[in-house]
């Protein structure tokens, strides 16, 4: 391994310094890309004056309504610039870029945020540090939104601390419970680790191409490498996706997620296995199709591993699900197995078809889940607030006591399964005609298998709802508004992505033509 | 000058050293000293690829790392201080009401 080529004198290195010196282009204008993440971080900042003003008294209502009201504005900013098109502008000298990917994953980013927030305001009902946990929920969100804009691997792995570090808080947010306490540490510490293996990657990486913009990576990269450095590369390479598993949740780095799901609040679980787990995946997409792109470092083959990743992903986490018994935990594998579906986006990039194809696939099937699978831990915390149990048979004949709930329940778990009660029958259909058209036969084979065999372990939680008799003593106080009005619409918008993806399904599918 | 291998044999070293205190450790406390140490081995490698390839890029970026890892012991310590009252031990084999 000789890596020093070149030794830099002083002089040199004054001289390079000052050529890259280019003046910060940033009009007015350009600030129109980022503004949903301003409007998130002036929200941040209400929050926290909300609740310095009134230090000793909470006023859940407030909080949580400013939440919702604010990250609703910035959903609107986002949806209109999708609906109306936008260039792919890059900002601060390219650390940032603003295209429709990045639009598109802060759109599922906010929607998940103003669901949550909704929800939460009878889930965490009269506890402590309210301000703190609605500030907490936005921090987070501001930096999924940046990590879906980041183009540089320094803004990367901040916009990455930026989410995980609050995630790591709210997750041990019931600081009195045992469970959510030690899932809290869990996750941290696994949380920890591959962070610093990230940062470890990002290093080597930068010792290879001398650059922590993908676009330059990638370019350096074209023009070729000292071939006795593609080891220390190719190390590199492999922590990066250390650091992208841990974050969407993938095998190897899979085990804090059923725990982490399980112990957290169920609001919070929803809003980590929905909107970081996107998040994970945009960090993925970007790095890996702009900075790594396949056919400029051939010799290490990242599609195969990732096809290896998604198979066994979503092998282990829909048989894992099968297993189990408790609800939550049910969900928390399951999520880890759309992981795996997700997986194949980057698995079926063989370049033996149309590659903005799938990997458009991989993003609207992240879409409908960041619904469906809200909306399923939405109505966990629902369970939780009624303390009615957490196993399958704890929901016996709950469809007698709410029916309103366990049908859009029913339409979450089966749209989960990917028969045609939302859109995820669809968003499952494109990610199979994608690896077909990539000729990842094994990858269309596993998607066919773990969607058959998810299908057994959701209808456990319907024949439980609406065939089984209840407990005598099941008792259900009162219908709250906001997890109702929470579960309610993102039912609604499950079974309405369906039609929409049916209709709309040529505009859709070009969602990912950006990066190639 | 010194080459830019021996920063990254060193740097592997630190790194090393950081995994196997990870893997073998039982104390969370522990757990936290050796991230760091992984943390600073990926800034070892910055501050010598910044010298090698003549931009200030890398030795930025290990300032940056340097502020978020004492964001992330601030988090981390208060997790453990919770864990400690909930279980009364930083050890984090103890905490097992769930199925690791």
């Amino acid at each position: 391994m000789s890596v020093a080529t070149t030794i830099m004198t002083p002089t040199t290195l004054t001289a390079s310094v000052s050529a890259s010196n280019q003046p910060l282009q940033l009009g007015l204008g350009s600030y129109e890309g980022i503004a949903p993440m301003i409007v998130l971080g002036l929200t941040a900042l209400a929050l926290f004056t909300v609740d310095s003003v009134y230090p000793d008294s909470t006023n859940n209502t407030l909080l949580s309504g400013l939440t919702v009201v604010g990250s609703l504005i910035a959903l609107v900013i986002t949806g209109t610039q999708l609906v109306t098109g936008v260039e792919s502008t890059e900002l601060f000298s390219g650390q940032l870029v603003v295209d429709e990917m990045s639009l598109f994953f802060t759109f599922i980013f906010t929607s998940v945020t103003a669901l949550i927030a909704l929800a939460s305001h009878e889930y965490i009902g009269d506890r402590e540090y309210q301000g703190e946990y609605y500030a907490l929920v936005v921090l987070a969100a501001i930096g999924m939104t940046l990590l879906a804009n980041s183009n540089s691997f320094a803004t990367a792995f901040i916009s990455l601390e930026l989410a995980s570090l609050p995630s790591y808080a709210l997750v041990a947010y019931l600081k009195d419970n045992r469970g959510s306490v030690e899932a809290g540490m869990k996750y941290f510490l696994i949380g920890a680790l591959s962070s610093a293996v990230f940062a470890y990657g990002i290093s080597l990486v930068y010792g290879v191409t001398g650059s922590l913009l993908f676009t330059d990576v990638a370019a350096t990269l074209t023009e070729g490498i000292d071939g006795s450095l593609t080891g220390v590369l190719g190390i590199g390479v492999v922590m990066i996706l250390g650091g992208v598993a841990f974050k969407t949740a993938s095998v190897p780095f899979h085990f804090w997620a059923p725990e982490a799901y399980e112990g957290a609040p169920a609001p919070i679980s929803a809003f980590l296995s929905s909107a970081s787990k996107a998040a994970g995946f945009v960090l993925a997409f970007r790095i890996f199709i702009t900075a790594f792109p396949a056919d400029a470092i051939a010799g290490i083959d990242w599609v195969l591993a990732f096809q290896i990743l998604a198979l066994v992903t979503m092998t282990l986490g829909n048989f894992a699900a099968a297993t189990q018994e408790t609800v939550k935990r049910m969900l928390a594998y399951s999520s880890i197995g759309h992981a795996g579906y997700v997986l194949i986006a980057l698995g079926a990039l063989t370049g033996a078809a149309d590659q903005s194809f799938v990997l458009s696939a991989g993003m609207i099937h992240l879409l409908v889940y960041g619904f469906m699978n809200t909306g399923a831990f939405l109505f966990v915390a629902l369970a939780e607030h009624w303390g009615i149990g957490r196993t399958f048979e704890d929901y016996n004949g709950l469809a007698k006591k709410a029916p309103v709930a366990c049908a859009a329940m029913s339409i979450f778990l089966f749209s989960l399964a990917g028969l045609p009660t939302g859109g995820g029958m669809l968003s499952k259909y494109f990610l199979l005609l994608g690896a077909v058209n990539a000729e990842a036969y094994v990858l269309a084979v596993g998607l066919i298998v773990n969607s058959a065999l998810s299908l057994y372990f959701y209808s456990r939680v319907v024949k439980a709802m609406w065939i089984e008799e209840p407990a005598s003593d099941l008792t259900i106080d009162g219908y709250p508004t906001g997890l109702y009005a929470a579960i309610v619409v993102a039912a609604v918008v499950t079974f309405l992505l369906l039609p929409a993806l049916a209709i709309f399904s040529d505009p859709a599918l070009t969602a990912g033509s950006g990066l190639f | 000058m010194i080459p830019s291998q021996y920063y990254l044999v060193l740097s592997a070293a630190v790194f090393c050293i950081g995994l196997f205190g990870i893997l073998t450790r039982r104390n969370a406390l522990i757990f936290l000293m050796s991230v760091e140490l992984m943390l600073n081995a990926a800034n070892i490698n910055f501050v010598a690829f910044s010298i090698q390839n003549g931009n200030l890029t890398g030795q930025v970026f290990s300032l940056f790392t340097i502020a978020l890892a004492a964001a992330e012991v601030a988090v981390g310590i208060g997790i453990i201080l919770v864990l400690y009252r909930n279980f009364n031990d930083v050890d984090v084999t103890t905490a097992t009401t769930m199925r690791w």
